[in-house]
C-alpha cells in the first residue's frame, strides 16, 4: 500500500514538473507555446509515443526490448528498399509493418520459448536488425516517395496546427490506455509484473502474454518506422538510432517501475511530453545538439534514481517516526 | 559440487578453444593470409582492446551486474588523452596512461555509486553513463580531431613493438592482465566473493559480504581498463575523433558471454573471456577475409551474441539437471 501511496505522489509530481518546464521554457524563450511550436512538439514525440504505448506494457510485465529502435530503421528500410524495387506503396507500407511484427514475435519468441534474458538478447537484436538495415541499404537512403503520404507525416491538418499523424496517435493511445486499464488482458500485465510465478499459478498464460506484447511493441515499432520515414521522407539504415533509450526514459519518467508490475498510461503520455518539451527548449534557447545526448542520459538517470531517492526518504522518515 | 563446477568451465574453455582452431582452419585454407605471421599479429592487435576491455568488464558481470558505458569511456579517455599530448608535447606514454587511467577511474566512481551505492538497476544506470559520456566528447572535441602528428612518438612506437615475433604490445598486456585477474578471482577472498555475489546477491547480502565494496571496485576497475584501452586505441589507429569506438560495448559484452561469463552472474574466467575476444574478433576477421561486406558486420555482431547466450542457457540448464540427478543420487 505504501508503494501505491508513493506513485501517486510521483504521478502527480510528473505533471506538476510538465508544468514547470512549460512555464519556465515560455518565460525564456519567445515562441516556446506558438502553435507552431507546439505543432513541432507534437510531431518530434511521434515516434516515441507510438512506441512507448507499447513498451508500458513490456516494462510493467518486467520485460525490456531496446531492439525498438533497431526495428524502426529495418521497417523503414524496408519500406524504402521495396518502394524503389518497384512495389506499390501500399503493399511497402504492409511489408514494413508486417517486418516490425516479425522482429517483435522473434524477440518474444527468444525471451519466452528459449528462456533467455530480454535485455541481453535485445541488445543482441539491436545490432541484429540494425546490421540487417545496414545490409540492406549499406549508405544508401531513399527519398522519393509519393507527395501523399510524405504531406501525411509533415504536414498539418488544413490551416490548424494539429499535425495530420496526430488523430493516428490519439486512436492508437485510447487504444491500448484501455487495453491496459479496462481489459483483463491489462489487468494480466500488472499482475505477472508483480508476480510472475503468482500470475502463474492464478492460471495466466504467461509465455503467450509475454510473446503478444513483444510482437505488438514489433509491430508498433513498425508503425512508428513508417512514420518516421514519411516524417523526414527518407529511408535509411540510421534512422531513429538511440531512440529506444528515450522511449525507455520517458516510461521511467512517466511513473512505471522498471522492476516491473506498476505503470500507468497518462503517466507515460505525461513522461513523453516531458522529454520532448525540454528538448523543444533547448532546442529554442539554441543549446548545442550535442549537448542533448547528455541531457538524454541525465533524464534517464534521474527518472530511474528519483523513485528509489523518494522511496528512501519516505522510509527513513517512518523509521524515525517510530522512533519518536 | 566444486568438481562439477570446475568440470563445466574447463569443458567450456576447452570447447571455445576447438571452435577457435577450427575458425582460423576453415579461414587460413581459404584464404591462406589469414594464417601467415602478418596475420596473426594483426588478428592480436585488433583482438587487444576488446580483450582488455572484456577482461575489465569480467568480474562486475560475475556478480550480475553490466557496464554499457565501457565504449564511451574509451572515447573519452582516447580523445582526452590526444588533447593534452596535443597541448603539452613534453608528453610521453607514461602521463598518456596516467591521464587515460584516471579519465576511467572517475566514470567508473560515478557507476559504482549509483549501482552500488544507490543499488539501481545496473543496466538502465550505465545505459545512462553511456549517453552522458559520449555526450561528454560530443561537447569538449567540439569536432575537433587529432591525427598521428600530435601524439607522442615514443607511445606510437610503443604501439608497434611486437614481442617474440608475434606478440604485439598491447596483447601481451591483455595477457598479462588476464593472468592476474584470473589469479585474483580464483585464489583471493574479493575474487571469490565476486563469484557468490553473482550466484545469489541476497544470500550474500545475508552472510555479510562486502557487496557495496566489490560492486563499488569492480566498477571502478572497468572504468580504469577503459582508460586504459583508450591510450590503447591511439597506439593502434594513430588517430581520434567524438565517434571514437561508438557501439563497441556489445562487441565486449558478445566476447565475454561467449567466454562463458554467465549473464546471470557467478561463472566464468578471465581465461575463457580471452578465448570469447579472439573468437569475436577470428570470425569478423574472417569474413572481411572471405570478402563479406563490411556493412554486415553489426548484424554479426548481434547473431553471435544471442547466438552465445542460447548456448549459455542450454550449457547451464545442463548443469543444473546434472547438479540435481547428483544430489538425488547422493540421498539414494
Amino acid at each position: 500500500m505504501p508503494t501505491f501511496k508513493l506513485r501517486k505522489s510521483w504521478d502527480t509530481a510528473i505533471l506538476a514538473l510538465l508544468f514547470m518546464v512549460w512555464v519556465l521554457a515560455s518565460l525564456t524563450t519567445d515562441n516556446f507555446l506558438s502553435s507552431i511550436n507546439v505543432s513541432q512538439i507534437f510531431s518530434n514525440s511521434s515516434e516515441i509515443m507510438i512506441m512507448g504505448f507499447a513498451m508500458i506494457f513490456l516494462i510493467i510485465a518486467g520485460e525490456i526490448d531496446l531492439s525498438i529502435a533497431s526495428i524502426l530503421a529495418l521497417s523503414s528500410s524496408m519500406l524504402g528498399w521495396s518502394y524503389a524495387h518497384g512495389a506499390p506503396i501500399w503493399l511497402a507500407i504492409i511489408i514494413a509493418m508486417a517486418v516490425g511484427t516479425l522482429c517483435g514475435f522473434i524477440n518474444g519468441f527468444l525471451v519466452t520459448k528459449l528462456g533467455l534474458g530480454s535485455l541481453a538478447v535485445t541488445i543482441g537484436a539491436l545490432a541484429l536488425y540494425r546490421g540487417i538495415a545496414n545490409g540492406l541499404l549499406g549508405t544508401n537512403t531513399i527519398n522519393e516517395f509519393p507527395e501523399f503520404w510524405t504531406s501525411f507525416g509533415f504536414d498539418t491538418i488544413g490551416t490548424t496546427f494539429i499535425p495530420q499523424t496526430l488523430p493516428v496517435i490519439i486512436a492508437f493511445g485510447i487504444f491500448f490506455g484501455l487495453l491496459l486499464h479496462n481489459t483483463p488482458f491489462g489487468r494480466r500485465t500488472l499482475a505477472i509484473g508483480q508476480s510472475p510465478e503468482a500470475a502463474r499459478f492464478a492460471g495466466i498464460n504467461v509465455v503467450r502474454h509475454k510473446i503478444i506484447i513483444f510482437t505488438f511493441t514489433g509491430f508498433m515499432s513498425g508503425v512508428a518506422g513508417v512514420i518516421y520515414t514519411f516524417r523526414f521522407s527518407t529511408a535509411q539504415a540510421d534512422n531513429g538510432v538511440g531512440l529506444e533509450l528515450l522511449v525507455i526514459s520517458a516510461c521511467l519518467l512517466g511513473g512505471v517501475s522498471i522492476f516491473g508490475g506498476i505503470g500507468t498510461m497518462w503517466g507515460v503520455v505525461a513522461g513523453v511530453f516531458l522529454a520532448s518539451s525540454v528538448e523543444s527548449w533547448l532546442t529554442l534557447r539554441e543549446i548545442n545538439a550535442q549537448w542533448r545526448t547528455i541531457v538524454t542520459g541525465v533524464l534517464l538517470l534521474i527518472s530511474v534514481a528519483a523513485p528509489v531517492l523518494v522511496d528512501k526518504w519516505k522510509r527513513a522518515k517512518a523509521a524515525s517516526g517510530i522512533q519518536g | 559440487m566444486a568438481s562439477l563446477l570446475k568440470k563445466r568451465s574447463f569443458g567450456r574453455e576447452t570447447s571455445l578453444g576447438v571452435i577457435l582452431v577450427f575458425t582460423i582452419g576453415i579461414t587460413g585454407f581459404i584464404n591462406p593470409r589469414f594464417v601467415t605471421g602478418d596475420g596473426t599479429r594483426d588478428l592480436l592487435s585488433a583482438t587487444a582492446i576488446v580483450a582488455l576491455l572484456a577482461i575489465g568488464i569480467a568480474p562486475i558481470m560475475i556478480m550480475r551486474h553490466i557496464d554499457l558505458s565501457i565504449a564511451s569511456t574509451v572515447g573519452l579517455s582516447a580523445w582526452l588523452v590526444a588533447d593534452s599530448c596535443a597541448k603539452n608535447p613534453s608528453f610521453t606514454w607514461l602521463q598518456c596512461f596516467l591521464i587515460g587511467g584516471l579519465v576511467g577511474v572517475c566514470v567508473g566512481v560515478i557507476n559504482g555509486l549509483l549501482v552500488a551505492g544507490l543499488r539501481l538497476p545496473s543496466l538502465v544506470v550505465t545505459l545512462g553513463t553511456l549517453y552522458i559520456v559520449r555526450g561528454g566528447v560530443y561537447v569538449v572535441s567540439n569536432s575537433v580531431d587529432y591525427n598521428a602528428q600530435e601524439m607522442p612518438p615514443s607511445l606510437l612506437s610503443l604501439g608497434q613493438k611486437v614481442f617474440f615475433g608475434l606478440l604485439p604490445f598491447p596483447f601481451l598486456l591483455a595477457l598479462l592482465l588476464m593472468a592476474t585477474v584470473a589469479w585474483i578471482m580464483k585464489y583471493t577472498k574479493p575474487g571469490r566473493d565476486c563469484y557468490a555475489i553473482g550466484s545469489n546477491p541476497p544470500a550474500a547480502d545475508l552472510v555479510g559480504l562486502k557487496v557495496f565494496r566489490r560492486t563499488f571496485l569492480a566498477y571502478i576497475f572497468s572504468g580504469f581498463i577503459a582508460g586504459i584501452a583508450g591510450v590503447f586505441y591511439l597506439m593502434r589507429f594513430a588517430q581520434v575523433d567524438s565517434t571514437a569506438f561508438y557501439g563497441q560495448e556489445l562487441a565486449v559484452v558478445a566476447a565475454a558471454v561467449i567466454g562463458g561469463i554467465g549473464l546471470l552472474g557467478g561463472a566464468g574466467t578471465a581465461v575463457g573471456v580471452v578465448i570469447g575476444a579472439l573468437l569475436v574478433q577470428t570470425i569478423q576477421g574472417g569474413l572481411a577475409a572471405l570478402g563479406v561486406d563490411a556493412f554486415w558486420k553489426a548484424a554479426i555482431n548481434g547473431l553471435l551474441l544471442i547466438v552465445a547466450i542460447y548456448a549459455d542457457r542450454v550449457l547451464a540448464s545442463r548443469s543444473e539437471k546434472a547438479l540435481l540427478a547428483q544430489r538425488i543420487k547422493e540421498r539414494v
